[in-house]
């Protein structure tokens, strides 16, 4: 009897649990809920300056929906297109609204000297891939990173970004640097968070707990590699329409990006 | 023939001056002819034959009258001669190198002792002189000719002053005419020729060239910046060698800076090679240009140039406008960035009220935007107007873009763009019309399409445009280079504008992509697009195509802008030639002409030897400053020009030239019979062959330059004379036979 109640109430706590969990999933769903599918913007063939690459890469031990799709995925399209309209609107850049998809298995990569990679935390770039990734920057590419956290990530990117720049130091990045002065004065920067962290109540993931911007420069000491490590800005470009994301974290998170573009279009 | 027939040589009818002996009035003469009329038409009309043949015969018979009458009068010739063994003939034999060759002077030694000498000691007392470097007394025709230059303007002008102190009755000069020191010039000729002594020329050695190859010139820019490509044009002729293959070499010391075969041109024609080398690193450099010898020439001593370069560690800043992000400007600031010798300072419009500047020396600069004064402005040495519409600048700047080039002699570079050129207005604006282009007077113009470049038979030569030293392979470069991500198309070229590259874009055709023209002081440049990046981002990063072509394009336009006070020699290497003319301009604080600036020269010559040159205003040339000076010794000479007007200090420029000897005389070594010729010709005294010397010393006698007396010489008594009376004489009894008037 002892030992079917104690069962009985293991499985009750369970039952709880998941339903509590269903419960706040839902919630969660119902606060960021997927973005409908609405198809290409009618403007996407109106060709322009500007295109926003997104990377598309090999996954490391990727589990669940994400197996499927690739990491490279997260936040697509939504937060490309959402913040493409900030581009057009808050800039002189002539953008297209729509993002493009490039890997580093064909040369396409060169005609979009700009590409933005999220969850490079994920990312497992063979050696081939690597080498056409410094390839890209040595001919004067731009790579901006985003959306990973923590150790364990860290040392995931930094595996493979190694295997086609080991000759170059992680840097951090100061606040006097041009790139976070080229339009907007960005000495005072928060960390972005994802939704995950909704409510906001902390702002971290894993052990990521303080916000680091680095990079990789090159012999002249430009940045050509951005890397935005504890935060999320995919997240607040995907979130800026909601009004359950704070406006603060997307704001900072569209002004850091173009100011990524115009330092990439300029140096 | 002549003589017998006219009983006096040529040279007296030629001198003379016709006049009639006998003291009787002239109006007896008239008289007289008038009645031969008369009695003519009075012996033949009469007589029963039609008209015209009575004419005809009246008109034999009259002449036959007058010939006599005039003989009655003693037709004869004035003319003056020299008074024998009073007056001094000048002997001057070109010694110079040149006459060294082809045995020239020892065919002038012979002419001298065999027969001139001699016939011109029986008349007059001879003195004989060495030409060269200047005039030597000489006991006997010279057997050597050593001298290393030849300046017979200065000895020619020199022998006819000694007639202050003597009495010279005529110069006789046996040269080849190669004077390489500059020529006689207008005022030596006006020289000579007042001084009323003839001057027989006896010319040397051969007329045409042969056997030989020459580099006739070599021009290289005076100044470069370092590590940029400079291009010498040279110009080469030859005899004997026609269609073949030589190496034509630029040397700096020992060290060869570039080389290239180059196909010798035919016998007599002349041949423009281009060769472009490293301007290395900051400094004055000597170059020698040459063309290798080939077997058999005769001289070889003109195979070899000097030239100089003055490669200045200068930094020329370019302002770069460009009315929004893109990528292009990325890429050319990252080309400008590999040189050291270019400055880029760029303000880009980052949003509609914002403006992003990179390259400024302090905060202060530019931060109004796109400069609105002179000062500011006029800092620059280039622009580079991008994506940007007329309309964002007003008319004020728009009028000082202009001024910028044309009064301050800058450099503009236009680019392509979706608010450039016609998009953007600029087709309205007044500076259309210092574009190369035109631009179409319609939108529509800019397409974000795929377009291929390719060179124009100018962009093969130009620097600009060069990747490649070898022609053929830079050709191929350029049609292997990636497409451009846009275009934009332009009108035709101006005329005076120079198309380098074309593009071609599937349906649209082909347009001008790149061109330049001067205008005014400065230079223009429009590259139709905003497409170049590509070249970077689809080759591999060790390519540096685009980088070269960039730095190139903006060396070209900003690389020779000149400051407010610029120096300048007629040429950089003075080979035999001591006049050194110093020409200055001058421009004030606002680049206007400065008519009224204290300009000074302080020349640093060979073992330090110095001196200080004022250069006075040039007229009808505002801004311009002259000198001429005198560069005695051989050896290199850094002039140092300084400007002031009032208190202000306008500027200085320096720039360096070399004086050589003995070199110029290697150096069109045929025979210059043209200014032989002239020379005797201006001067009243004749032009001989070597070998047709027979006449000259009688020639000479016949002269008023020295103690000279009017002789008059009687020709009624000429043969020819009595051979006339006979002809008319007999022409009329023949006709008169024929017509039946006996």
């Amino acid at each position: 009897m002892r030992k079917l109640l104690t069962i009985a109430a293991f499985v009750s706590a369970l039952a709880g649990s998941v339903w509590a969990y269903q419960r706040g999933f839902r919630e969660f769903r119902r606060l960021f809920p997927d973005s409908e599918d609405t198809g290409p913007p009618v403007d996407a063939g109106v060709k322009a300056e500007f295109y926003f690459a997104r990377l598309r890469y090999p996954n490391v031990r990727a589990t669940g929906m994400w197996a499927m799709r690739g990491s490279w995925t997260v936040d697509y399209p939504k937060a490309d297109r959402q913040f493409l309209q900030g581009v057009r609107r808050l800039t002189r850049i002539d953008s297209n609204s729509m993002e493009r998809i490039v890997d580093l298995v064909s040369d396409d990569i060169y005609n979009y000297p700009w590409v933005y990679v999220v969850e490079p935390g994920h990312w497992d770039l063979p050696e081939s891939q690597a080498k056409k990734l410094r390839e890209f920057i040595d001919r004067g590419g731009f790579l901006f990173t985003d959306d990973f956290h923590g150790t364990m990530e860290w040392e995931l990117f930094t595996e493979s970004l190694n295997k086609g720049f080991a000759d170059r130091t992680i840097v951090d990045i100061e606040d006097s640097d041009p790139i976070f002065h080229v339009l907007y004065d960005l000495e005072h920067r928060m960390q972005v968070p994802g939704i995950v962290n909704y409510p906001f109540t902390k702002t971290y993931e894993y052990d990521g707990f303080e916000p680091k911007w680095r990079a990789v420069r090159d012999d002249k000491g430009r940045i050509v590699i951005g890397i935005c490590h504890n935060m999320d800005q995919g997240d607040a470009w995907e979130w800026a329409d909601s009004p359950n994301y704070p406006e603060k974290y997307a704001s900072q998170a569209y002004r850091t990006a173009i100011n990524y573009i115009i330092y990439a279009m300029t140096h | 023939m002549f003589e017998f027939l006219f009983k006096y040589p040529w040279p007296v009818y030629r001198k003379g001056t016709l006049v009639l002996a006998n003291p009787w009035p002239l109006w007896m003469l008239g008289i007289g002819l008038a009645a031969a009329v008369g009695y003519a038409l009075w012996l033949f009309l009469r007589k029963p034959l039609p008209r015209r043949r009575a004419l005809a015969l009246a008109g034999l018979e009259w002449a036959v009258l007058a010939v006599l009458l005039l003989f009655l009068w003693q037709p004869a010739l004035s003319v003056a001669t020299l008074k024998p063994q009073q007056n001094v003939v000048s002997v001057l034999v070109d010694t110079s190198a040149s006459m060294g060759l082809d045995g020239r002077i020892g065919a002038a030694q012979r002419l001298l002792n065999s027969s001139l000498l001699p016939e011109l000691r029986k008349r007059f007392p001879v003195r004989v002189y060495e030409a060269g470097r200047g005039l030597q007394l000489a006991g006997a025709a010279p057997a050597a000719a050593t001298q290393p230059v030849s300046r017979l303007g200065e000895a020619l002008e020199a022998a006819a002053a000694e007639a202050s102190t003597l009495p010279i009755g005529a110069i006789v000069l046996l040269s080849d005419g190669a004077d390489n020191a500059g020529g006689i010039s207008a005022e030596t000729m006006d020289t000579l020729r007042r001084s009323r002594i003839p001057i027989h020329a006896v010319g040397f050695g051969p007329e045409r060239m042969r056997d030989d190859v020459e580099i006739t010139d070599a021009q290289v820019p005076a100044r470069a910046l370092p590590d940029s490509r400079v291009s010498a044009t040279v110009t080469l002729r030859q005899a004997g060698y026609g269609g073949r293959m030589a190496r034509l070499t630029v040397k700096e010391g020992s060290k060869v800076l570039a080389a290239r075969d180059v196909k010798l041109p035919g016998d007599g024609e002349g041949a423009r090679e281009e060769i472009s080398f490293p301007a290395g690193a900051a400094g004055a450099k000597a170059l020698e240009i040459s063309i290798a010898l080939q077997s058999g020439e005769i001289n070889g001593k003109n195979n070899a140039l000097t030239r100089l370069l003055d490669v200045r560690d200068k930094r020329p800043r370019i302002l770069y406008f460009e009315g929004e992000p893109r990528w292009e400007m990325k890429f050319i600031r990252r080309a400008a960035e590999l040189d050291k010798n270019l400055h880029l300072v760029s303000i880009l419009r980052t949003t509609q009220n914002k403006f992003y500047r990179q390259g400024i020396e302090n905060p202060k600069e530019l931060e109004r935007g796109f400069p609105d004064t002179i000062d500011e402005l006029f800092a620059y040495q280039a622009l580079i107007i991008g994506n940007v519409e007329a309309g964002y600048f007003n008319a004020a700047q728009q009028s000082l873009i202009q001024e910028f080039v044309d009064r301050r002699g800058g450099g503009v570079l236009f680019l392509g763009g979706r608010a450039a050129l016609s998009e953007g207005g600029w087709n309205h604006s007044p500076v259309a019309q210092m574009l190369p282009m035109t631009l179409p007077d319609r939108r529509g113009t800019f397409h974000r399409e795929p377009a291929t470049a390719e060179l124009t038979s100018a962009g093969r030569d130009s620097l600009i445009t060069r990747m490649e030293e070898d022609a053929g392979k830079n050709l191929s470069k350029w049609k292997a280079l990636p497409y451009l991500a846009d275009y934009q198309e332009t009108g035709a070229a101006k005329p005076g504008a120079l198309v380098l590259a074309e593009l071609t874009a599937g349906g649209r055709g082909r347009f001008p992509l790149l061109a330049t023209q001067p205008y005014g002081r400065g230079r223009v440049a429009l590259f139709a697009t905003g497409g170049s990046w590509r070249w970077q981002m689809a080759q591999d990063s060790k390519d540096m195509s685009h980088e070269m072509f960039w730095r190139q394009l903006l060396r070209w336009v900003a690389g020779d802008v000149n400051d407010r006070v610029t120096l300048s020699t007629a040429r950089q290497v003075y080979s035999d030639e001591t006049r050194v003319a110093l020409r200055a301009e001058v421009r004030d604080r606002n680049y206007l002409p400065a008519a009224d600036a204290v300009v000074e020269a302080s020349v640093i010559g060979p073992n330090g030897s110095s001196a200080v040159v004022p250069l006075l205003p040039v007229k009808n040339e505002p801004g311009a400053y002259a000198a001429e000076w005198k560069a005695e010794a051989a050896g290199s000479y850094v002039a140092e020009v300084s400007a002031r007007q009032g208190e202000t200090d306008l500027g200085r420029d320096t720039l360096t030239f070399r004086r050589e000897d003995g070199v110029a005389e290697n150096f069109r070594t045929e025979q210059n019979r043209e200014l032989l010729e002239r020379l005797a010709q201006q001067t009243g005294g004749r032009y001989y062959e070597q070998g047709a010397t027979s006449a000259l010393a009688a020639e000479i006698e016949l002269s008023d330059a020295g103690i000279s007396v009017k002789e008059v010489r009687e020709i009624w008594s000429a043969p020819v004379a009595f051979l006339l009376l006979a002809g008319l004489k007999g022409a009329a009894w023949l006709l008169r036979r024929r017509w039946g008037a006996v």
